[in-house]
This record gives structure tokens, sequence and C-alpha cells, in this order.
């Protein structure tokens, strides 16, 4: 009995909704109209709930690191695990609108802003010694890669239509049609594996988001 | 936005400043104290504004609801707390019964939304005579069609090319390169872009370029 | 003695060249060359559906980038959204991003012309949603299922500008702003079940994704990053950051170019005698 409650029910759950989702859109039906509605208002608010588990699942992971007194690591661990207990503090203060708080605020407008931004640029740096190190024409394929990429560079850089005026011409062409091949490509096989995937969730046959492993 | 007058403006900035300098001393000198201080920080800054959006969202969906008399939302807050039963070891498989919710919703409208624009316009336009008759345009619509082909084949026919599909899947690998190339093209300017808005802000904040 | 130099060259220690880089983003800013920049058929579409919006339409703006994207982003919705304000649109904005917030206020702090108008009437900020495709797919059912209230907790339904909004068929137009494929959700949730056209406002990473979709006619627009933001900036006729950005593009854009030219000569010069 557990084991039903614990894998086929839950399958079987799965695998109504994914039809209940499909028939919605083909069939003008109120009453499947209003459940498919109902199950994906349900779904946002697990989502919305969902959102905190990284948070215990760091602030476990930090907190171990805390007491185990992990050297080298604690004291960052406890600066992480403090800054996210004020920082949650003073938005409860006022949860529906936490921005009213002045220091929730700054914190957010300053540090958070300027390091969001920051770490996210810190690739900007890798990607030109990527280009350094790691771009080379060592066959045609990567001859090919490396020719559509230069002209699109010369193309997105405005310099590119001083050094010739057809440049951006010709990385026009790559990014306007050059690249629709393997982008449509993409796209069209992308969509081929959800429905495959989507076919196999369906029979019970891909687990992997419960947490076990796919069957063949 | 001017440069600030009052004590807390400047006073963000400046810490702003600084921490950008502390996450940047990790590619221009070597990792580093004040990297992972910096680093820990904004990961308990992100949490937090996480989990007062999960809070804030919840009580505005549900719980408002439930508390007006729309009991019907019981469900979805249990399930919700259901999710938190993935850190047992001897109840994680009670976190199942929500994930079967979202993942086969998602799934469910994945599968039907994707039909038509991933596939049959992508196919219809690939095929559709061009309007103009020039060559370029004549060009670009054999470009494409027979490049696509080539490029479809080359995915999906997953035995060894040889034979007859052998110059059509490797012409289809070498317009995939070329996509592949344009894609690394607008990368590079997504990366310059944020890192120029860096170097942009240092700037600012010394008053060096106005603000 | 010449394989040497470039066995050197390629052995250079990758903190010189992020050195060089940060200089050369840098300088630009301080003697800016001002270059000109042309409009691509993307940007320019984007712009003449937006000015297609007539006075009291209804406009959903989805912010799914948050403040790390700013760079790229930001540029393109100030400018959009510019325009909408002088075609007096009505304005929704609304995100799937934890700090969506922080956007929709740099939004609204950058563009003067929302002084003269109205929140709750002209424009709102409904806030965050959850559920990724599940949420986008609802919000075209039923807005009010997934709102109660906008970000400061006024009820939605107090406010004037959802009077008559509460599906998909309400609303004019979507413009999203992203970092990832939430664009796809609003193509296969809103523009293909309700004909809704939805412009894509994206950082340059996935201007290539959506391309196929602009081809076929699916999105009636496309912004390429901060390229984009600049295009647009020069049809609206206010030079804004993303024009300023440009300067710094070109000097970045050449060095990457340098060193893969350098990379590729210092392989060919020493190919085969390793």
């Amino acid at each position: 009995m557990s084991e039903v409650l614990r894998k086929e029910v839950v399958y079987l759950i799965t695998a109504i909704v994914v039809i209940t989702m499909i028939a919605d859109y083909f069939f003008g039906i109120k009453q499947l109209n209003d459940a498919a509605s109902m199950v994906r208002t349900w779904a946002v608010v697990i989502s919305a709930m969902a959102l905190a588990l990284g948070a215990v699942n760091l602030m476990r992971a930090h907190g171990n690191i805390v007491r185990k007194r992990v050297p080298g690591r604690w004291i960052y661990s406890g600066v992480l695990i403090f800054i996210f207990a004020l920082t949650t503090l003073l938005g409860l203060l006022n949860i529906n609108n936490p921005s009213t708080n002045p220091l929730y605020k700054w914190l957010f407008d300053y540090p958070y802003t300027s390091l969001g931004q920051t770490l996210y640029a810190i690739t900007g740096f890798y990607i030109a010694s990527a280009a350094y190190r790691a771009f080379r024409a060592r066959n045609i394929d990567a001859a090919l890669l490396l020719l559509a990429g230069i002209f699109v560079l010369l193309k997105n850089a405005p310099i590119g239509e001083v050094i010739w005026v057809q440049l951006p011409v010709i990385g026009g062409w790559f990014n306007d049609i050059g690249q629709v091949p393997a982008m449509r490509t993409f796209l069209i096989t992308a969509a081929f594996g959800l429905l495959a995937y989507g076919f196999r969730t369906l029979l019970g046959k891909e687990r992997g988001f419960y947490g076990e492993v796919a069957t063949a | 936005m001017a440069y600030p007058t009052d004590v807390v403006g400047i006073l963000g900035i400046w810490s702003a400043l600084l921490l950008m300098l502390m996450i940047y001393s990790y590619p221009l000198y070597k990792e580093n104290p004040f990297f992972r201080f910096a680093e820990h920080l904004f990961i308990g800054l992100a949490l937090a504004i996480a989990v007062i959006t999960a809070i804030q969202t919840t009580m505005r969906m549900a719980v408002t609801p439930v508390l007006g008399g729309d009991i019907v939302y019981v469900i979805p807050i249990i399930l919700g707390f259901m999710m938190y039963f993935i850190f047992s070891s001897d109840y994680r498989w009670v976190s199942r019964y929500p994930i079967a919710i979202l993942v086969g919703s998602a799934i469910g409208l994945g599968m039907r939304g994707v039909i038509i624009p991933n596939i049959l316009t992508q196919i219809i336009n690939t095929i559709t005579f061009p309007k103009s008759t020039d060559f370029m345009s004549m060009f670009n619509f054999v470009y494409i069609a027979l490049g696509t082909l080539f490029a479809v084949m080359y995915f999906l026919l997953t035995y060894e090319h040889k034979g007859a599909i052998l110059y059509p899947t490797r012409l289809g690998r070498w317009l995939i390169m070329i996509g592949l190339g344009a894609y690394y093209g607008n990368t590079v300017l997504f990366r310059m872009s944020m890192l120029s808005g860096r170097a942009q802000y240092l700037l600012q904040v010394l008053r060096i370029i106005p603000m | 003695m010449s394989q040497g130099i470039w066995n050197r060259l390629q052995m250079i220690d990758r903190r010189i060249i992020y050195w060089v880089l940060f200089i050369i983003l840098m300088i630009p800013f301080i003697r800016p060359l001002g270059l000109p920049v042309s409009i691509t058929d993307q940007t320019r579409d984007l712009y003449n559906g937006i000015r297609s919006v007539k006075e009291g339409e209804v406009v959903v703006i989805n912010i799914s980038s948050g403040v790390s994207a700013w760079a790229e982003c930001l540029p393109s919705l100030v400018a959009s959204v510019k325009v909408l304000n002088q075609q007096k649109a009505k304005i929704i904005f609304w995100t799937s991003f934890v700090d969506g917030q922080l956007t929709y206020e740099a939004i609204v702090s950058k563009v003067p012309s929302f002084k003269e108008r109205v929140y709750g009437t002209d424009y709102v900020y409904l806030g965050y949603y959850a559920g990724a495709e599940t949420g986008v797919a609802q919000l075209a059912k039923d807005i009010r299922s997934v709102f109660t209230a906008d970000y400061k907790g006024t009820p939605i339904n107090q406010l004037p500008i959802m009077q008559n909004v509460n599906k998909a068929e309400d609303v004019k137009l979507v413009l999203s702003s992203d970092t990832g494929d939430v664009c796809d959700y609003y193509i296969r949730q809103w523009r293909v079940p309700y004909g809704v056209p939805v412009a894509e406002i994206g950082i340059a990473m996935i201007y290539s994704s959506y391309q196929p979709h602009y081809k076929a006619g699916i999105l009636f627009g496309l912004s390429n990053g901060s390229r984009g933001g600049a295009e647009l900036e020069k049809l609206v006729g206010e030079l804004g950051d993303a024009t300023t950005t440009m300067d710094a593009i070109n000097s970045s854009h050449l060095l990457v170019i340098f060193c893969i030219v350098l990379a590729n000569l210092g392989y060919l010069a020493t190919r085969g005698k390793k």
C-alpha cells in the first residue's frame, strides 16, 4: 500500500495533470477549463512556497559549517547567515511592502544591486581570455565558428561600419540569415525532445524529477 | 540619476563600489578573503529576497483568500508545505505530490504549446517561397530551407553518418557551427555590456564622469 | 626565436588580459567617440509595434531580467516605456524575478514622463508571479487568480487601470524582458492561443535563440541587448545609457578580435613544431 502511495499514485497524478493541461487547450468544456485553471493556480502557489527551499537548504549547509567551526569557512558562513537573518527580519517587519523600510531598501538599492551586476559581469573577463586561449581555427568547424563570430562582433560594434562599410552588412547576414538554420534546428529538435519527454512522463517512465533514476 | 548628496546615498554608492572591487579582486588578483566576504554577502541577500518574496506571494495568493472564506486555497498551502519533506530522508516521498502537480502542469503546458510555434510555424516559414525573387532573397531562401533540413538531419539521424547522408549531415554540422559563431558574437556583446556598465560605475563614483 | 615569442605570448598571464580589458572599457567613457548606430529591422519593427499602441490600450511589460542584466535590458525598457508614455498607453508591469521590483523602480526613475502619469490609473506594478510557464499561462486566463493586489498591497479591484483587464485578450501587446526563456512562455501561452503580439527585449546572448521566431513572424520585434537599446534610443530621439555603452563595446570587441587573431597567428606559427 505504501509503495502505491509513494509511487503509483504520484505517477497517476502527474499523468492526470498533464492530460488536463493538454485537454484544456483543445476542448472548450467549462468544467475542464475551470479545473485546469484551478490546478495552475495551485501550481503557482506551490512554486511561490518552494522559492524558500533553496534558502532552507543553504541555511542547513552553512549552519553546519558554523556549528563545526570549519577552518577558513565558518566566518564567511556566519556573515551569510547574519545578513540573511537581518534582511529577512527587516522584510518581515512590513511584509506587505518591505521596501518601505529604509535599511531594507538601502541593502537592495546598493550592495545587492552592485553585487548582482558585478558577479554577472565577471564572465566578461573570462570570455576575453577564452578568446585568447581557446578559439583556435584547428579545423573547418572551428574556422566557420570563428568567422561568423568575428563578423557578428564587428556588426554589433559600431566601429565595424567605420572600418569597412560592408562589415555590418556581412555581420548582419550572419545574424539575420546565417544562424537561422542552426537556431531553427535547435528549436525544432528541442520541441521534439519536450514532446518525447512529456510522453515518457505520461507513461511513468520519466522519474528523474521525483528524485528517482529514469527508466529506459 | 545624479550623484547623491545625502549621507545615506554617498555611503550607498561607496559601499557598492567597494563590494564591486572586492569581487573583481578575484579575477584581477587572486582568491582572497575580501572576495569571499562579498560573495557570501550577496548570497545572504539573494536568499533573503527569495524568502521574503515567497512569504509575500503566498500571503497574497493563498492566505488572503483563505481568510476571506475561499477555503479551497488551503489545498495548495498544504501542498506547498509538503515540498519541505524533501529534506526528510524518511518522508521524502511526501514531496513528490506537489512535484507531480508542478511537473505535470509544466509538461502539459509545454507539450500543448510547442507544436505550433516551435515546429509547425518554423517548418512553414522555412519552406515558404519569398515574396521577392531577387538573387539574395532566393539565395537566403535556399540557404535556410536546405540548411535547416541538413542541420536537422545532423541532429536527428543518430546512427553513423555515411553513404548518402554523409555530405548533407557534414554540411548541417558546418551550418550549426556558423549559428554557434553568431551566438558567440552576441554573447561577447552581452558580457562586454555588463562589464562596461561596471567600468562606467567605477568612473561615476570617482566623479571622473557624471553619474 | 620567433617561435619562442609566440609560445611566450600564448603563455601570457590571464590577469594581464583582464587588466587591459578593464582599462580599455573605461577609456571610451572618458573620451567618447560617439559613432553612429545603424538601425536593424528587428529593432525598427519593435519600435513601430510600440508606436502603434493607441491611447488607453493596455500593454504588459514582463520583467524577467534582474538587476544583473541592467546594462543590457534596462536601456531598451526605458526607451520603450518612453514611447508608451507618449502614446498614453496603460502599462502593467509584473515580474518573474524576485528582484524585479528594483528594475521597475529603475525604469520609473529614468523616465521623466511618469511624473505626468498617475499610478494605479495609467500604470501599475503588480509584483512577482511564481510558477514560470504555469504562472504565465494562468495570467493569460485570469490575472486576478495570480495577483490579488499590487506590490504595495492595494487590492487589484481598487486599481482603475485593472477595471476591464483580466485576461490575455484585454491586452494589446506584451514586451518581455528576458535573460532566459520566459519569452517562450509568452509565445506559447499568449501569442499562439490568444494572438497577443509579443516582442522580446532581451540580453544579446538570447538574441540568436529568438531570431527564428522573429523570422517566422511570431515575435513582432526583437531588441539585441545594449546594441538594441542604443538603436531604440536613436529611434526615440533621446540618447541614453546604451548609446554611451556602445563606445565601450567598440574597444572591447576590438580587443576580443585582436586576441582571437593573435592567438590564431600564434597557433599557425607554432603548429607542427611542438
